[in-house]
């Protein structure tokens, strides 16, 4: 059954490596920026907050398969030679980090303002306020929003094919171009995402689930 | 900046039949993916029990895989079996598909998240359960899940994008192609954003209109 996507399973699972790697690195470097853009935004001043809400506003508001061409077509003209999968790599950081913004500044608005008043009413300073009561409680609340980032991250990972950075897609393209077998191959990366994909998707649908319990 | 002026207005045709490319998939896809939604949910309302197992195989299959390789699947793969639709048709199909399996589980959260009492008062006056459903059940859960099918709706926008990886010359591939003609760099893509961030947030403020309103009539 299936000769073609067995015989080239070996080299899809090199492609999935390479998903992997690119998923893992900017879930985990977009999470950290977010979660700091989210922090600074507030806390800081005015002027810092707008410029804050321009970028996620911008970046939400453009799908991230054009943030990656215009990251792949911009960094050589500010005279960066990157290929193409740190090309990818660094524009989706920046295109995960608003999300992830967004999803921090919804969540430390949503720790009750009685806990900020109480730390205020103990005579706390706004930086241990943030830090020692609003941010433990909002990071809790941000775990399952992050992951379903997350899930959409790896997904988007596959648009770095389109920009022509080698993973898991690519390698599919490569190997349907090859043998035609496209019903086999293309399943059988949807099978192989959906590996990826699925235990994330039950994590974050059970975190939700125990969240919405303790409201 | 000067370059950048005289480079827009030059292109500025092409950049507009990438836009009306853009929205057109759009507004073929987004009332398509509604329409296969709602299908989606009529197992589960029908209490068919295989067949709702069924669905949500599908809609598991749909939210952890990636759009780009079902379009490729649906791509590549039709012409196998005989079957040439256009690249248009292809990417509005892939995304209805996907997207549907997206609605559809908002839609499935709304009705779930309204009170049994409502299922009982209508059987209760003595309405079918296909009336239930009709006159009570889904007009409620539309209205409380408008926020979310609306952000659904922002991001299959977004997805259209995704089209012009077969070859459909929507906005993000005019980008590509007026790089390669005019030897510009960046300047295309920073066109190309403009126009999707008019095109979400044109949708978005239209979204926002609807949902008050909504919230103020039966809220």
């Amino acid at each position: 059954m299936f000769p073609v996507l067995q015989s080239n399973l070996p080299y899809l699972l090199q492609g999935a490596v390479y998903t992997v790697i690119l998923s893992v690195i900017v879930v985990s470097c977009g999470t950290v920026l977010g979660v700091g853009v989210g922090v600074l935004a507030a806390v800081g001043g005015n002027i810092l907050r707008s410029l804050i809400t321009a970028y996620i506003f911008i970046f939400r508001g453009v799908p991230v398969l054009v943030v990656m061409f215009l990251g792949f077509y911009s960094f050589p003209a500010v005279g960066l030679r990157l290929d193409a999968y740190t090309a990818v790599a660094v524009s989706m950081i920046v295109y995960v980090g608003a999300f992830v913004a967004e999803a921090t500044r919804g969540a430390i608005a949503a720790v009750a303002a009685g806990q900020t008043e109480a730390a205020k009413s103990l005579g706390m300073r706004k930086g241990m306020i943030m830090r020692e009561i609003v941010l433990p409680q909002a990071m809790r609340l941000l775990i399952a929003p992050v992951l379903n980032i997350a899930l959409m991250a790896i997904k988007q990972t596959s648009y770095a094919s389109i920009v022509g950075a080698w993973e898991l897609s690519f390698a599919a393209r490569e190997v349907v171009e090859r043998t035609l077998a496209a019903f086999q191959i293309f399943l059988g990366v949807m099978i192989i995402y959906f590996v990826i994909c699925y235990p994330l998707s039950l994590a974050a649908r059970a975190l939700e689930k125990r969240l919405a319990f303790d409201h | 900046m000067d370059a950048f002026i005289v480079f827009f207005t030059r292109y500025l045709p092409a950049f507009a039949d990438g836009f009306l490319i853009t929205t057109w998939v759009a507004a073929l896809a987004a009332p398509a993916a509604m329409l296969w939604a709602l299908v989606l949910i009529v197992p589960r309302l029908a209490r068919w029990t295989w067949a709702t197992g069924l669905v949500s195989a599908y809609v598991e299959i749909m939210r952890n895989s990636p759009l780009l390789v079902q379009m490729y699947l649906l791509y590549f793969g039709l012409p196998l079996v005989g079957i040439f639709w256009s690249s248009i048709a292809c990417g509005v199909i892939a995304i209805a598909l996907q997207h549907g399996a997206f609605l559809s589980e908002i839609l499935r959260s709304g009705i779930q998240s309204l009170s049994q009492r409502q299922w009982e008062a209508g059987s209760a006056i003595g309405m079918r359960r296909s009336a239930v459903i009709r006159l009570v059940i889904l007009p409620q859960a539309f209205i409380k899940v408008l926020p979310a099918l609306g952000n659904q709706l922002i991001v299959l926008v977004k997805d259209t994008s995704l089209v012009s990886a077969i070859g459909v010359m929507d906005l993000t591939l005019t980008g590509k192609m007026t790089i390669e003609r005019s030897g510009a760099s960046f300047e295309a893509f920073i066109a190309v954003a403009a126009f999707y961030l008019v095109l979400t947030s044109a949708l978005g403020l239209v979204l926002r209109v609807i949902e008050a309103r909504a919230a103020r009539r039966y809220g």
